[in-house]
């Protein structure tokens, strides 16, 4: 990250965090805690008093909306630049790794059993980074028009795969209840989804490298 | 698997050239050109024209189509 950008991102955020420490001391010390303390915001008024924990508040706001405009920035700007690039992103293949936080998704068994929360399912998802690894070994290849036809083809089957997955589940799962029980059947909506979008990530890093590689341990060379 | 036969390699070493300074010469990479001279590559139409202007040899006579 440049040095200006850095700036750009650290100097508002050291202005709020001032704001916001002067205007809670101010509250505490002249304001009986009001909106720093916990309060119940349904019997609210309005005092002048209130005024610079608004500020400063609405000063963290901007910021944090600040720093999302900066970051889908990055993200598009990055997005724009690996299109136009010749070769394709340089990461490691032990990224790979991150796939087996796939295996938090597990917890959802028992986060639903202790207290009906269904979210760590969502962790699902997570089996999808996995196709960083076979990425990572494709790091810096040259994107000629094998490479693209290949990434298309890769991209095509890894998406039909998922979506075949997806409609299945929903002709089956939307014929009622699974087991008699509403929740299961939103649960397992919710695992096949996280699952098949995993398989979809994974899938078009895989088969990209499988049509790329394969056959060519056999290669004669010149 | 391919409905043609590639005929590159034979110009290529006529020429005295390698796969990577081919593929340098017409924007791919070497594999490409591996495939290629298998005949489990079937390339487009301005990569058959670059490959034959750079072995200066008619497309036709490079790619043959059974």
């Amino acid at each position: 990250m440049k040095k200006m950008n850095k700036k750009r991102m650290i100097i508002p955020g050291v202005i709020c965090v001032i704001l916001m420490a002067v205007s809670s001391w101010y509250s505490v010390t002249y304001n009986d805690s009001r909106l720093v303390a916990p309060m119940k915001f349904s019997e609210y008024v309005f005092q002048m008093k209130d005024l610079p924990m608004i500020i400063s508040g609405i000063f963290l706001a901007a910021y944090i909306l600040y720093l999302l405009v900066l970051l889908m920035i990055a993200i598009m700007k990055n997005k724009s630049e690996e299109k136009e690039s010749a070769v394709t992103r340089e990461i490691s293949p032990k990224r790979g790794l991150f796939g087996f936080c796939g295996f938090f998704g597990f917890m959802g068994f028992w986060t639903y059993g202790v207290n009906k929360t269904v979210f760590p399912f969502v962790f699902f998802l997570f089996f999808g980074f996995f196709g960083l690894f076979y990425e990572g070994k494709m790091s810096n290849t040259f994107k000629d028009e094998r490479y693209r036809e290949n990434q298309m083809k890769a991209r095509l089957t890894a998406d039909k795969i998922a979506l075949n997955i997806i409609f299945a589940a929903v002709l089956v799962l939307g014929q009622g209840g699974l087991m008699g029980n509403l929740e299961y059947s939103l649960i397992a909506i919710i695992i096949i989804v996280a699952l098949s979008i995993a398989l979809n990530v994974f899938l078009g890093s895989y088969l990209l490298y499988h049509y790329d590689q394969d056959e060519l341990l056999d290669e004669s060379g010149e | 698997m391919s409905d043609f036969e590639c005929r590159l390699r034979k110009y290529r070493q006529l020429l005295e050239m390698t796969q990577e300074e081919l593929a340098q010469r017409v924007g791919v990479r070497r594999e490409t050109i591996m495939r290629l001279e298998k005949a489990q590559y079937n390339p487009s139409l301005k990569l058959a024209v670059d490959i034959s202007r750079v072995v200066d040899v008619p497309i036709e006579e490079i790619f043959i189509f059974k």
